[in-house]
């Protein structure tokens, strides 16, 4: 255990199972199929069983279902899936679709309604991937689309001020933005379910096709299709269910405009922040305690703005701490960022980044690799640590900050 | 976009539009209703940074852009800081084509940029046609900041006349490859998102700064062309919203206007409109707009394809602050069936050399040969003679059959390095005398539009042309910037078909 001496820790909920779908394009397979496909794995993946009359309320999270899709009313069509008429709701924010509808389960649970639940998340980006584009700007303000903006423009907008006023003409920093992209591609070769599973050099990633300078193609996480799901109970039900629950002890979500240019800052993601500082307050946790997260690498330069506001580097520093981990560990089963002899493991399985990034999937998707993890049972792409592995973080961002979702799990909480 | 989407966004994005707390002075993008520090009980007002100069923070390069900005090709976006209320706002920075290698975009973070009001893409070959100010151009590039100060004007001069103008003429330029000895040099082109309405806007703005005149008391607006981009939907609508024409009520204006329609002298012909209603007692105005802007439109292989230009000239008119007195007009017309289009055709067609010696001959030289009879007055007194130019020759041998110089002609044929700008033609060859007269000179100006007719102008110049000439960016700055673009064949037609 990796937490201070005499830590303990409130759950808000257990985790008793997860499951996914493979991340891609899965053009034979409607957004409910996909959906179902990663909660039946969900529930079949509870160890001591768990019948379809023990969920007693589901909550679901996407983002494009209705412009993908043509499709409306979630509920509706997961209770003819499931067979019962349970309460279901649909949460829409965006890239974070799946961790706000996480989030709203634990409050369901920690409300003490209900016993069991379930979070799916899914995504059918391929579909309509001739408008994609288009459609992804619903997540930003309509003045970013009108002056001409697409996603990777305004994180590259981002990218460019990041490297304007940290890198200060240092090439480092540049690279230190591909590296990135090599490690969460390096992550995701062993995992069975990601999109991507291949290596890329710094080199690949700087001469692939420029899409938003400075973006290119491999700083970018790619249009998926997918789904995930977990199931979720009240912690003192857990072991009913497994000998191996993953507690939440932590869950925040907060807010910020929707618009990138009236924020705070254009490097750093206030709603980030705010989310984490909350998550580990109420833990009782520091970033020096976390062994693993799964960060919203949408784009290369979001991970790197993570670990600043996160805190786990200084503002402005990151590159450089990633520059050197990188340099230090390429040739390692994961590739940890160090700082003062502490190792964290960002994106075991890949990330958005290679493990794809089917927008309301990836917030639960998130969940279940932490969740696999800190159970031992990520088969080939399992984070080895000294000791125990116990604490992960969940980290989900819609829009371009405009809302964020940050989870705690402990394996361990006494 | 539906219609009532659109008229709300218009109220906001013509004129960069945001709300200040009137206590604290916190500005908000886009405009809210209450200050974040003050509360819910705040009184905010509306300011906006249509005359603003903003700041590039950061950038990217939009090289696979969303469908409804495919036309543009590649382009730069960023996100532009007004200082002024320490506001960001978000921008497609225009006129400006990257290069197909990675752009280095933190070399641009810091640079000044000029709002320019643009269109930003239409529904369909039916729909809406969208347009903004959120588009802006480098301020150390073609097209520098100019500040609008409402200046107080002096008191009314017995003749109304031209109390301020502007002339705005796009980056990009063709350079000729016609062998037919029309004289025609070089040609504006207008930039993916430009047409008629944006010509007329960015004229009538510059007309304003030129002029110093409180847009509230402009009311009335002409804005005459033959490209307009709707069939049905005033171009003097939009102007007047962007330029505020008028005492704002309710998001609308206290002001009116037309579209007009006769070829090249749509706008021309109503100079004297505009000069007799400022000097009407009831009018109720003190000035009126008049504008002439043209995409000039020509088929693949018709001569005039290697004539016709793009651009816009915009006058303001009035009794106060007058640089040049209107004090003659002659019209003449006849059903001369020269150059026409007809209802939903794309291109004109025209009667090949009969559009010379009956159609524009015949009526330039008729009216200008009336003013000089009329006035009293003979060439010799005239200092600058200027024609509508579809060509170089044809003004030249018009006013020479009249009766003046070579010198007297020669300054306002800058048809030579712009082309044929139909409804903008003699207005801009006007400026350009304008923009070189001394008080006192007089100038006679001649329009022609087909089908056919002409009218004659003779306007004396005032001392007022000489505070305000440092308030102008000139015909011959536009013709000699440093930072004009030339592009290619295939280019000049497909943005111009855009347009």
């Amino acid at each position: 255990m990796n937490a201070p001496t005499g830590w303990k820790a409130k759950p808000h909920a257990a985790i008793i199972g997860a499951g996914r779908t493979a991340f891609g394009e899965q053009w034979y397979k409607d957004p409910e199929k996909l959906l179902m496909e990663a909660g039946i794995g969900a529930a079949e993946s509870v160890d001591l069983g768990l019948r379809r009359r023990d969920i007693q309320a589901c909550y679901f999270g996407s983002f494009l279902y209705q412009a993908t899709n043509k499709l409306g009313l979630v509920p509706g069509y997961m209770a003819r899936e499931l067979g019962i008429n349970i309460p279901m709701s649909t949460t829409e924010a965006a890239c974070a679709s799946g961790g706000s509808a996480f989030y709203n389960a634990c409050i369901a649970i920690k409300s003490g309604t209900y016993d069991v639940v379930l979070v799916g998340g899914f995504e059918k980006m391929t579909d309509r991937s001739s408008k994609i584009i288009d459609d992804l700007m619903f997540a930003a303000d309509p003045h970013e689309f009108d002056a001409g903006f697409t996603f990777s423009g305004l994180y590259a907008a981002m990218m460019a001020k990041y490297i304007h006023d940290y890198g200060r003409g240092d090439r480092r920093c540049v690279e230190a933005l591909a590296q990135i992209a090599c490690k969460n591609h390096h992550h995701a070769v062993n995992n069975e379910y990601a999109q991507y599973r291949r290596e890329f050099t710094v080199q690949d990633v700087l001469k692939s096709p420029l899409i938003a300078d400075p973006i290119r193609l491999l700083h970018c996480s790619p249009i998926s299709d997918g789904a995930a799901a977990v199931i979720l109970a009240k912690p003192e039900l857990a072991k009913k269910y497994t000998d191996t629950p993953i507690y939440v002890i932590g869950s925040q979500q907060t807010t910020d405009d929707v618009s990138l240019c009236t924020r705070e800052s254009l490097t750093g993601i206030k709603a980030t922040r705010l989310a984490v500082g909350k998550a580990l307050k109420e833990t009782g946790l520091s970033m020096e305690n976390l062994q693993i997260a799964e960060v919203h690498d949408c784009f290369t330069i979001e991970e790197a703005m993570f670990l600043e506001d996160s805190g786990f580097y200084e503002r402005g520093k990151a590159w450089e701490g990633i520059y050197e981990s990188y340099e230090s560990f390429k040739f390692s089963k994961h590739i940890p960022y160090a700082k003062d002899g502490q190792e964290f493991i960002v994106n075991p399985g890949g990330g958005l980044k290679a493990d794809g990034h089917p927008v309301g999937a990836t917030g639960v998707r998130q969940i279940h690799e932490c969740f696999k993890q800190l159970r031992g049972e990520a088969g080939k792409h399992q984070v080895e640590v000294d000791g125990d592995l116990n604490l992960a973080l969940c980290h989900n961002i819609g829009g371009t900050g405009g809302i964020a979702a940050v989870h705690v799990l402990a394996r361990d909480i006494s | 976009m539906s219609e009532p989407i659109t008229r709300r966004r218009i109220l906001v994005d013509y004129r960069i539009q945001a709300s200040k707390c009137a206590d604290c002075g916190r500005t908000y993008f886009p405009p809210k209703f209450f200050c974040n520090t003050e509360g819910r009980r705040s009184r905010m007002n509306l300011v906006d940074y249509f005359y603003s100069r903003g700041t590039l923070t950061s950038g990217s390069v939009i090289r696979k852009p969303t469908n409804k900005f495919l036309h543009v090709g590649s382009f730069m976006a960023g996100i532009v800081s007004f200082k002024d209320g320490n506001v960001r706002v978000p921008g497609r920075i225009t006129d400006y084509a990257p290069p197909d290698g990675e752009l280095d975009v933190t070399r641009f973070i810091g640079k000044g940029v000029v709002p320019r009001f643009r269109r930003l893409y239409m529904d369909g070959s039916q729909g809406l046609i969208y347009y903004s100010s959120f588009n802006f151009s480098f301020e150390d590039d073609y097209y520098p900041y100019q500040e609008y100060v409402k200046t107080e004007p002096p008191n009314a001069s017995e003749r109304p006349g031209i109390v301020g103008y502007g002339v705005y003429l796009p980056k990009f330029r063709i350079r000729s490859e016609d062998e037919s000895g029309l004289g025609v040099r070089e040609r504006t082109v207008p930039f993916a998102d430009e047409d008629t309405t944006t010509f007329a806007v960015e004229a009538g703005k510059r007309a304003l700064i030129h002029a110093g005149v409180d847009c509230r008391y402009m009311k009335k607006c002409f804005v005459g062309s033959e490209s307009t981009p709707y069939a049905v939907k005033p171009s003097m609508s939009t102007v007047c919203q962007a330029l505020q024409l008028g005492e704002e009520y309710e998001g609308g204006f206290f002001s009116g206007g037309i579209d007009s329609q006769f070829a090249c002298k749509a706008a021309t012909d109503l100079f004297i409109d505009a000069a007799a209603l400022v000097a009407y007692p009831t009018f109720g105005g003190e000035y009126v707009m008049v504008i002439g802007s043209d995409n000039s439109q020509a088929d693949r292989d018709d001569p005039l394809d290697f004539t016709v230009g793009a651009g816009a000239a915009a006058y303001v008119f009035g009794k106060r602050g007058v640089v040049a007195t209107l004090d003659h007009y002659v019209p003449y017309t006849s059903d001369t069936p020269d150059f026409y289009r007809r209802d939903g055709q794309k291109y004109p067609r025209h009667g090949g050399r009969f559009t010379g010696e009956p159609a524009y001959f015949k009526h330039v030289g008729t009216a200008m040969k009336a003013a000089l009879k009329v006035s009293g007055l003979t060439p010799k007194d005239i200092r600058f003679v200027v024609c509508h130019s579809p060509n170089a020759k044809y003004p030249y041998l018009a006013a020479l059959e009249a009766g003046f110089q070579k010198e007297q002609i020669e300054p306002g044929l800058v048809v030579r390095y712009i082309g044929n700008l139909y409804s903008g033609s003699s207005p801009t060859a006007l400026a350009t005398v304008l923009d070189m007269a001394e008080p006192g000179d007089r100038i006679l100006m001649t329009s022609y539009g087909s089908g056919a007719g002409s009218e004659s102008y003779i306007f004396t110049v005032t001392k007022e042309i000489e505070r305000k000439r440092e308030r102008s960016i000139s015909v011959k700055q536009q013709i000699e910037s440093p930072h004009k673009e030339h592009v290619d064949y295939n280019t000049y037609r497909k943005w111009k078909e855009m347009s």
